[in-house]
């Protein structure tokens, strides 16, 4: 049967509300049970601290069906990436055991370091009964930074390392050990690496054992009944919400500041057009793609455009191929948010929280009460180098993340993860693992975007490098445009990275690529995130306990909001 | 001679009364006295003395749970506490970890920490990982937060210096200068009561620990005294979270460790439940009226974890306050038989949140209109309109179908039956999901494991929940409405020691491993000293153990004996081993590393023998039937409705069946079969699906 044949079933059989439930919430389970899986048993700081992965089930015709939800970087690439690793080795090539890996940017997430494995599960009388996929993001994968998401001076994809386009990596349950050979050769930590594709072959291990036990319980039939029904129900949900917001096209502009020290801004330009229940996106407005590793595919841009959906229109059935058929993505190719091969995009994480800021910013046209002021941006730093005495390589990811923006009714909350979901390394491990040494971690005393309702503070973290040759990585933004306020709220204050060498302070660009010397202390200071409404509007309790707390000065309330505090 | 137990729970006080020599319980309720959970236990205990013509001096033991420190915590009810930090991290508590509990969601909020940020006070110094002094502790600044932990009228003061778990010394020289200028003030060191790397959450827990210090102090005063003033001459044991009784002096020491104490006690009961019926593997399944909670016991002893979250919102996981104090392992989800049911997107949903005691469930006639598990379980049939909790309250079936079919059957064109259906297996589901995650996720094989069900509804859902996974056999104990305090009876007094150090594991870390094991366990037998128990404390070993470079660690218990190459072997063997249980493959060439060490003393009760009847208020039930739903019959069937307490010994009911008592109704699947042991438990033999 055609996929095209399967997506108008002539049994069209209905499934009733309760059936259709549990199987679904069975088939969540899975895709749940195999991230949980990954997760546990990972080595990439990426993955079990950033939850940067997913993992999904999909039907025999390559249609996700359920995703267990662990990073929005992947809501919309999964089903594409599928597609694209059969359109390279199709279905009737594979067996039992076998799995497709592609690590591509284009054909996958946008960067090398994120790996798809993709297993075909076969019944007991092998037929194809449908797909599990998982994808990781890993520590390195070569190039010429550590970490692989460098932006400054990675010119385009033959600088990021490695690049697999769909390969059978494991035939019949064995990994192939020659291109494992390949791969190891090409990557910083092979040993890492090697532990985390074996966590990966080992998560869709579990999908597979009950994605087989559900078909042998409730047949084929059904199955396949159950899955048209997800996905139909699905879209026609995702319709039903998207028609509630006023038809009507919804324009916001942003920027980033560089992409590397002496660079332009790249603009970043969406345009939402609502109608009768369908959504298209479109960031052609944006700049040209670049010559850096900061490039968005469109995989990728997609993925925080459905996220931003979530958001605004409240998307409230789980993800799947059914929600993303109301939801239409696109941008010029060439551009910024639709790269084209080779782009570079290793460090396109510095990107989401700007896109979802600039969706924000255009729904909060039509829907103020759901927008907020921009988030304080983040900063992902990675230092690495050699250990003198042992000559192993080491790499120190970090996660520095500040407040939201204010919102309709509530400040923003302080030091929180905003769009993608991390947790923070904390410092008693960065320094048991690694050649640092963290001085201060601390919020930023009025750097907060005064408001009715006040921005989340920027965050100061202080980390001094024992090591020389040490060479460090910034990912971050909003070094030089503040993030914006809402209806009379003020911008937060602008971020900084200093450099600290022999007590004086050097002012480094938030994409800059440089090497460090024992001693040197990097200073990141985050902005602040932009308030909502008019400060003039805000409650003098709030503002004197704000004072109190210490999130703002005596003086600051003074000058700001016109509150003496004694 | 008696023993006394009971649970002090947030409505209800259970007690219970055994006599060491027959076994017999003498079981009752009392409602709580929040303001002084002591004068709920005083009064009950000296009305029954007086009723029953007692002799107060034979109770020779008192045994307790409470939710005292938990209710602090949940209602912000704790004491006014600072925290002294090392300078530059003095908003690590306000950091927290920074994760989202719902990803898909900003309009969110954080925990609320229990001191806020101007209650935190910096000093200068440092130590280092290793536990080197990087800079010496600046007394000057020492004094200054003392000044202002004076000024601020402080209660209770927390000190979490960043690796104190590697060096305690800044700690304790800080502990010295604060006695010297305060002598009353409650001091909690992170160095004592958590000595555990990652900040957050060992500041989080030596918060807590100072913020329900002074309470806990003086509630367990009140108690002696009360208890002492009735004419007993019993020592009291307090419960902690990790199932094992320790002595007032401990529990004021630790006091955050007695937050989970209740269920706990349960958990035990179960575990003894099933020693009385032959299975040492129990999983444990426990539904109330908001919550169901399931846990696990693996070989007679319920499973641990290293790590509690208490104040959660909607039960999510890093939505709460994470707590560093060992507690038996309990997956808690929002299915209750009030959890209220709704449509959402066209498909039932369910919980978590719950129609609470009011308005509660529609049946309940208290006005409420949004149907719950308990309404759609009295549409099918399942609960009696008459003899709900043993008929001291009746409830309104109208009033139940009206509220299923307005909330689920009119707007999924169902009939009231089927949408009562869908609530009850959609509620399935989610205990189903919340069961695999406690067996198959955890390297438990469902098929090895018999199911005990308690709680209001757990009896009323078990089968289908043990049919879903597999599970061969369920049983409904005795006295299953004060699971706790029969829990209690039976618990052993315990008490355990953990520390962090990060060490690969190879031959030559021989002696470091040695040297960690014997202070621990010198530490844990210092604290049995202070124990309400005579007997030797056996002491268990385990370690934290992972793959170098992972995250996530498991825990592996550990052989006793002398620690040499041989022993690191058979410890990097077991770690395999575990592995391979928790995560289906192994990676022998993987180098392995253990981060947290921990060591366990035990004085085990001596086996208490309890009676197999209890006691049970109301005439004994004649037989009848009722018509219930059964899907797998076709629809609603005429069912056989028995008196729990007058099944005879060796009689055996084929389903379908409800079996009733005062506290709860079994349900028996047609195609199982249940008989009463001789130990007095319902046991369900669960059958092959029809």
């Amino acid at each position: 049967m055609s996929i095209e044949t399967a997506l108008r079933p002539e049994h069209n059989r209905t499934i009733d509300p309760i059936t259709l439930t549990v199987l679904w919430k069975n088939l969540i389970s899975i895709a749940e049970e195999m991230g949980t899986a990954l997760r546990r048993t990972a080595f990439s700081e990426a993955v079990r601290e950033g939850d940067d992965f997913s993992a999904a089930v999909f039907d025999r015709f390559g249609r996700m069906i359920a995703q267990g939800n662990f990073t929005p970087g992947h809501l919309g690439s999964m089903p594409f990436a599928v597609q694209n690793m059969l359109a390279y080795i199709p279905a009737v090539q594979l067996q039992p055991g076998d799995t497709l890996v592609t690590n591509d940017a284009a054909l996958g997430a946008g960067h090398f370091p994120d790996f798809f494995f993709m297993q075909p599960v076969f019944d007991d009388a092998k037929e194809l009964i449908g797909y599990v996929v998982n994808t990781a993001h890993h520590i390195d994968v070569g190039g010429v930074v550590p970490g692989s998401q460098g932006v400054q001076g990675t010119k385009d994809a033959f600088a990021e390392g490695i690049r697999i386009l769909p390969v059978k990596l494991i035939r019949k349950g064995a990994f192939d050990e020659d291109m494992l050979r390949i791969i190891m050769g090409n990557v910083r930590l092979p040993e890492k690496l090697r532990g985390d594709l074996r966590a990966q072959a080992n998560a869709n291990n579990v999908g597979v054992t009950r994605l087989r036990a559900l078909f042998a319980q409730y047949g084929r039939e059904a199955m396949d009944d159950v899955m048209n029904a997800i996905l139909d129900h699905s879209e026609a949900r995702a319709r039903e919400l998207l028609r509630r917001i006023p038809n009507g096209t919804y324009s916001f502009d942003d920027k980033f500041d560089d992409y590397g020290p002496g660079t332009e801004p790249i603009h970043v330009c969406v345009d939402m057009t609502f109608e009768d229940g369908k959504l298209t996106v479109d960031y052609s407005r944006s700049s040209d793609q670049v010559p850096a590793g900061l490039n968005c595919y469109l995989n990728y841009s997609r993925a925080y455009a459905l996220f931003g959906m979530r958001i605004f229109a409240g998307i409230d059935v789980p993800q799947n191929s059914g929600v993303m058929r109301a939801i239409e993505v696109k941008a010029r190719p060439g551009s910024f948010f639709n790269a084209q091969y080779p782009a570079a995009g290793g460090g396109r994480a510095g990107c989401q929280v700007r896109i979802f800021d600039t969706i924000n910013g255009a729904m909060s046209k039509v829907l103020p009460g759901r927008a907020m002021g921009a988030f304080s941006h983040w900063s992902n730093p990675n230092f690495g180098g050699v250990h003198p005495e042992t000559g192993k390589r080491w790499i120190m990811y970090d996660l520095i993340i500040g407040g939201y923006g204010g919102r309709v009714d509530t400040d923003g909350p302080e030091a929180f993860c905003p769009v993608f979901n991390c947790a923070n390394i904390p410092v008693e491990v960065h320094e048991t693992i690694n050649p640092t040494r963290i001085h201060r971690l601390e919020l930023i005393t009025d750097s907060g975007g005064p408001g009715q309702f006040r921005g989340g503070c920027g965050m100061r973290k202080d980390i001094e490098v024992l090591l020389d040759d040490t060479t460090l990585t910034l990912l971050s933004d909003r070094h030089k445009n503040a993030p914006y306020g809402l209806f009379g709220g003020k911008e937060g204050a602008l971020g900084q990275t200093l450099l600290i060498r022999d007590g004086k302070a050097i002012e480094l660009g938030s994409k800059e690529v440089c090497t460090l010397r024992r001693g040197d202390v990097l200073s990141f200071r985050l902005a602040g995130a932009g308030g909502y409404g008019d400060p003039s509007e805000r409650d003098p309790d709030r503002v004197r306990e704000d004072v109190r707390q210490g999130y703002v000065s005596a003086a600051a309330a003074a000058a700001t909001y016109g509150v003496r505090v004694t | 001679m008696l023993q006394l137990a009971f649970d002090i729970g947030g409505t209800f006080t259970d007690l219970v009364l055994m006599d060491t020599a027959t076994g017999d319980l003498d079981i009752w309720k009392v409602p709580t006295t929040p303001k002084a959970p002591d004068q709920a236990v005083a009064t009950a205990l000296a009305e029954r003395i007086a009723a029953k013509e007692l002799a107060p001096q034979k109770i020779s033991a008192v045994m307790h749970a409470t939710t005292v420190a938990t209710n602090a915590i949940l209602e912000r009810k704790g004491s006014r506490t600072a925290l002294i930090t090392t300078e530059g991290f003095r908003d690590v508590l306000l950091i927290g970890r920074q994760k989202r509990y719902d990803t898909y969601t900003l309009h969110i909020v954080k925990p609320k920490p229990l001191v806020e940020r101007a209650d935190v006070f910096e000093v200068a110094e440092r130590t280092a990982f290793d536990g080197s002094i990087l800079r010496p502790l600046d007394e000057a600044s020492v004094k200054t937060a003392i000044e202002a932990v004076k000024k601020g009228g402080y209660e209770s003061v927390a000190v979490v210096l960043l690796h104190a778990y590697a060096n305690p010394a800044h700690e304790q020289r800080i502990k010295a200068l604060i006695r010297a200028t305060l002598p009353d003030m409650q001091i909690s060191l992170s160095s004592f009561i958590s000595p555990k790397y990652r900040e957050y959450e060992r500041t989080s827990t030596t918060v807590a620990n100072a913020y329900v210090k002074p309470l806990v102090h003086s509630y367990l005063g009140a108690l002696d005294t009360a208890l002492k003033k009735l004419g007993t001459n019993a020592g009291l044991s307090i419960m902690q979270s990790n199932g094992g009784l320790v002595s007032p002096a401990l529990a004021r020491s630790y006091a955050v460790r007695i937050v989970e104490s209740g269920p706990a006690a349960g958990v035990l009961m179960c575990s003894e439940v099933g020693r009385e019926e032959g299975y040492e593997d129990v999983l444990t399944f426990d539904m109330g009226g908001t919550t169901a909670k399931l846990g696990a016991i693996d070989g007679g002893k319920a499973a641990i974890t290293p790590t509690f979250e208490v104040d959660t919102v909607n039960y999510a996981r890093g939505s709460g306050l994470p707590l560093n104090i060992t507690a038996i392992e309990l997956l808690e989800i929002g299915a209750g038989g009030g959890s209220l049911a709704r449509v959402e997107a066209g498909l039932v949903a369910i919980g978590p949140q719950s129609a609470g005691a009011v308005p509660g469930p529609a049946c309940y006639g208290r006005g409420g209109t949004q149907a719950t598990i308990t309404d759609a379980n009295l549409v099918l049939g399942y609960l009696d309109p008459d003899y709900f909790n043993g008929g001291a309250m009746g409830l309104d079936l109208d009033a139940a179908k009206k509220a299923v079919d307005s909330t689920i059957g009119q707007q999924l064109g169902l009939t009231v039956d089927e949408a009562a259906w869908g609530i009850h297996s959609v509620a399935n589901a989610n205990m189903e999901r919340a069961m695999r995650i406690v067996s198959l996720e955890r390297g438990r094989d469902p098929r090895k494991y018999a199911m005990v069900a308690f709680g209001g509804a757990g009896p009323l859902h078990a089968s289908r929940l043990a049919r879903a996974l597999h599970i061969p056999r369920v049983i409904v104990p005795r006295a299953a409405g004060v699971g706790s305090a029969i829990g209690l009876l039976v618990a052993d007094h315990k008490v355990d020691a953990m520390v962090t150090r990060i060490l690969r594991l190879a031959a030559e870390a021989a002696p470091t491993v040695a040297a960690i094991f014997s202070e621990l366990e010198t530490r844990a037998k210092d604290q049995t000293a202070s124990l309400n128990s005579k007997g030797d404390a056996s002491i268990k070993r385990s370690a934290w153990m992972r793959h170098v470079g992972q995250g996530y660690e498991i825990r592996v218990d550990l052989p006793d004996g002398q620690i040499d190459a041989a022993y690191i072997a058979a410890m990097q063997e077991a770690f395999l081993a575990a592995y391979q249980r928790e995560y289906g493959y192994t990676d022998p060439d993987a180098a392995i590393e253990v981060t947290d060490w921990y060591v366990a003393a035990t004085i085990t009760a001596s086996r208490r023998k309890i009676a197999a009847r209890v006691e049970s208020s109301g005439a004994r039930r004649p037989a009848k039937e009722r018509a219930a739903y059964f899907p797998e019959l076709g629809g609603k069937v005429s069912c056989q409705v028995i008196d729990r307490y007058a099944i005879k010994s060796g009689e055996v009911i084929t389903g379908p069946a409800l079996i009733e008592e005062r506290e709860a109704t079994t349900v028996v699947l047609p195609g199982d079969t249940a008989s009463v042991s001789a130990a007095g438990h319902l046991v369900i033999e669960i059958g092959r699906p029809q």
